[in-house]
């Protein structure tokens, strides 16, 4: 819960027909990134630091996780309203070229769900260990029901990780500390909502719609949800590659970071080659 | 005073280190449960309600808990029909009061409207309804309620009931949760417009101010331990009272206070003690306590009320360890002689004007016989010495059925209008 490490902008866009804002953070200087964040809410750390470097980062916020925000999440019904706002609000950044979308957990969910409903909205999927599909005999572990306590060994594969550390070590300041917990604990009941309870809502139904390349990213120790939803995911998604990192947890950006943005960056920078 | 008796239906045969096995609800192993104790236990807990009822108490307050060994009653009307039954042949002038129906849980308002409504005929109009939230796992983990559209999904549905209640005429439905073509429930209510209605809160101001608003009794129940909370939960319910402009009437005010009486304060202490741990440990005080608190559930703001100063849970987070002594100590359980209990109780009752008092007196692992024991023996000796209490201080009991004495009343036009804009 350390700062950001980067600086960011904010950038609101009027959806839903003027009903909210959907409120952007940005970063950076280059092609232009989506970037979709996990259940606990939007946190610029290290990997969307370094991305920054050389491209533009556009990080919608789920509505109720924003600061000083937090009843819009009532104005959103489900998660297919959820997904015709976030179109709009991506349509409403007036890029010149279709963005690449980078999802983790929640957000690579959400990246699915987007390319799948929006074909051409996105020039490349990026998703690491998404959430959305359900298959018996092959449990998720409910993050929102998990003590507090075992959330690092749910979150990593070792939770002694600094990154974990970082994550999990509350600020010295009390206020602050409180201010940063009820915002963690009310960003994972907002995106609850679009989840709850963890069943397929349908995604199996739609990922063959989804055109644009793709590459999976998944540590193959997610305690999460299984690395085995890796080959589920990539069965569904024609042509899509699947990238399992060892030694890593459900949250490969932090955990293995210099894997993780090689991969990225090596996805980037290929044509498609794609049929 | 109005002095009800309160019971849950719990499993009474757990061993010992259940608790530091298992939870006591969503998923308790039923392996571990003998069937004939159930069905048994079943008849015990009915029993105990009637025995009160033939004893002189006011109610008989039931309670609604799916998946859960300390109170298999996956729907409290089921209990208050069979009760509206048997104490209407008995002709015992007695409310039938499951406090109650979870409408935060509910996906079904209109049949909660309708069931209530029967109860109320089967009865003769001596139905008290309420309505809590629900608890998380119950609503969100047993019945797959988001738990952030835990408290909107509360709201609308006790806004669908009351007018199901109220409407001569059919209407339509149009909400967030329900969308209903025709509502028309059969029958409506005995009393009109509408039975007493009762919330149950633990200290979250938003529930005080629509009971304040609605012509709505507020219950507290007092397992955190009311020596810690009550300073806090009801002075807070009394000061909104001052506030908004309305009296500090007692009879606005429920407890549910777990309560076992006998010869002498040895005695008692003999007699109850496991009982007590039994319910404390291994019963409520085992729910996982992170299925009670799911991100959602409670707003930015009383999330961070609650961060800051965590006092209004009381013991909370202790009850599944917590000793004898320190349930005692907090007021989480008042036990004893007769003097000692009535002392106790009449402490409770004067200083946060309680107006209605509901005891649970069959609990935990209590074999039968000491259950009725302790339920008779409150009938004779304490209630005589609580019924008394505010009756000369002027107030009228707005919040309890016309047939047993209460004159009730009800929010007007504009304050239903209000709410509904909201």
């Amino acid at each position: 819960m350390a700062a950001p490490i980067v600086e960011t902008k904010e950038r609101a866009i009027d959806v839903g027909g003027g009903r909210l804002k959907l409120r952007f953070k940005t970063a950076g200087n280059g092609e232009p990134i989506v970037y979709l964040h996990p259940a606990g809410g939007l946190f610029f750390d290290p990997f969307l630091g370094a991305l920054s470097q050389t491209r533009s980062i556009y990080a919608p916020e789920v509505p109720g996780t924003s600061a000083g925000d937090n009843n819009a999440i009532h104005l959103v019904d489900d998660l297919w309203d959820l997904v015709l706002l976030y179109e709009e609000g991506i349509r409403g950044l007036g890029l010149s070229t279709a963005p690449v979308v980078i999802g983790q957990s929640f957000g690579g969910m959400l990246a699915a769900e987007l390319a799948a409903h929006f074909p051409q909205l996105f020039s490349k999927v990026i998703l690491f260990d998404p959430i959305g599909l359900r298959r018996e005999g092959l449990p998720i572990t409910n993050w929102m029901t998990t003590p507090p306590e075992k959330l690092p060994a749910l979150l990593f594969k070792n939770p002694e990780h600094p990154a974990a550390k970082a994550m999990f070590t509350p600020p010295p300041d009390p206020e602050l500390a409180v201010k940063l917990l009820s915002g963690l604990v009310w960003a994972l009941g907002c995106t609850g909502k679009f989840v709850w309870p963890l069943a397929d809502k349908g995604l199996r139904k739609r990922l063959h719609r989804i055109t644009a390349p793709t590459l999976i990213v998944w540590g193959k120790d997610d305690a999460l949800i299984p690395s085995d939803y890796a080959r589920e995911f990539g069965d569904a998604i024609k042509g899509s590659r699947v990238e399992i990192i060892p030694d890593c947890g459900h949250i490969p950006q932090a955990e293995q970071m210099q894997t993780t943005l090689g991969l990225v960056q090596e996805f980037l920078s290929q044509g498609d080659s794609r049929p | 005073m109005k002095i009800s008796a309160f019971a849950q239906f719990a499993y009474r045969k757990f061993g010992d280190g259940f608790e530091k096995k298992h939870d006591s609800s969503v998923d308790t192993p039923w392996s571990l449960v003998d069937p004939a104790e159930v069905r048994a236990g079943y008849r015990d807990y009915i029993d105990g309600l009637m025995l009160a009822a033939r004893s002189g108490f006011d109610g008989l307050v039931v309670t609604e808990h799916g998946q859960a060994s300390y109170d298999m009653m996956a729907n409290p009307s089921l209990v208050a029909a069979a009760l509206a039954y048997a104490t209407e042949t008995e002709n015992l002038e007695v409310a039938i009061y499951p406090a109650g129906r979870s409408l935060g849980k509910s996906r079904e308002p209109v049949r909660v409207a309708e069931e209530y409504a029967m109860v109320d005929h089967v009865s003769g109009g001596r139905l008290v309804a309420g309505f809590p939230v629900g608890l998380m796992y119950d609503a969100c983990i047993n019945n797959g309620v988001p738990p952030i559209e835990l408290r909107s999904r509360f709201d609308e549905n006790l806004e669908l009931v009351l007018r199901a209640w109220r409407d001569d005429k059919p209407f339509e439905w149009n909400g967030r949760h329900s969308q209903l073509e025709c509502v028309n429930i059969w029958p409506r209510p005995w009393q009109r417009p509408r039975p007493p209605v009762w919330l149950t809160g633990t200290g979250n101001p938003a529930t005080m101010q629509i009971a304040h608003e609605r012509e709505f009794g507020f219950n507290y129940l007092s397992w955190f331990g009311t020596k810690l909370t009550g300073p806090r939960i009801f002075n807070r319910f009394w000061e909104m009272a001052d506030k908004l402009g309305r009296p500090r009437n007692p009879y606005q005010m429920g407890i549910l206070q777990v309560a076992a009486v006998a010869a002498t304060d040895a005695e008692a202490e003999r007699k109850y003690r496991p009982h007590v741990e039994y319910v404390f440990n291994r019963g409520p005080g085992a729910i996982a306590r992170h299925k009670l608190a799911i991100p959602g559930g409670v707003s930015v703001a009383g999330l961070q009320a609650l961060m800051r100063d965590p006092s209004d849970m009381g013991i909370s987070d202790q009850l599944r360890v917590v000793s004898f002594g320190k349930l005692v100590d907090v007021g989480s359980v008042i036990l004893g002689s007769v003097d000692t209990v009535t002392e106790r109780l009449t402490e409770l009752i004067k200083q946060y004007r309680i107006g209605n008092l509901h005891l649970m007196m069959q609990f935990g692992s209590m074999p039968r016989e000491l259950a009725m024991e302790n339920i008779a023996l409150f009938g004779k000796e304490v209630l005589p010495r609580l019924k008394h209490l505010w009756r000369d201080d002027g107030f009228e009991h707005h919040w309890w059925p016309e047939r047993l004495g209460g004159k009730p009343r009800y929010e007007t036009a504009k304050q239903t209008a209000r709410a509904g804009a909201a």
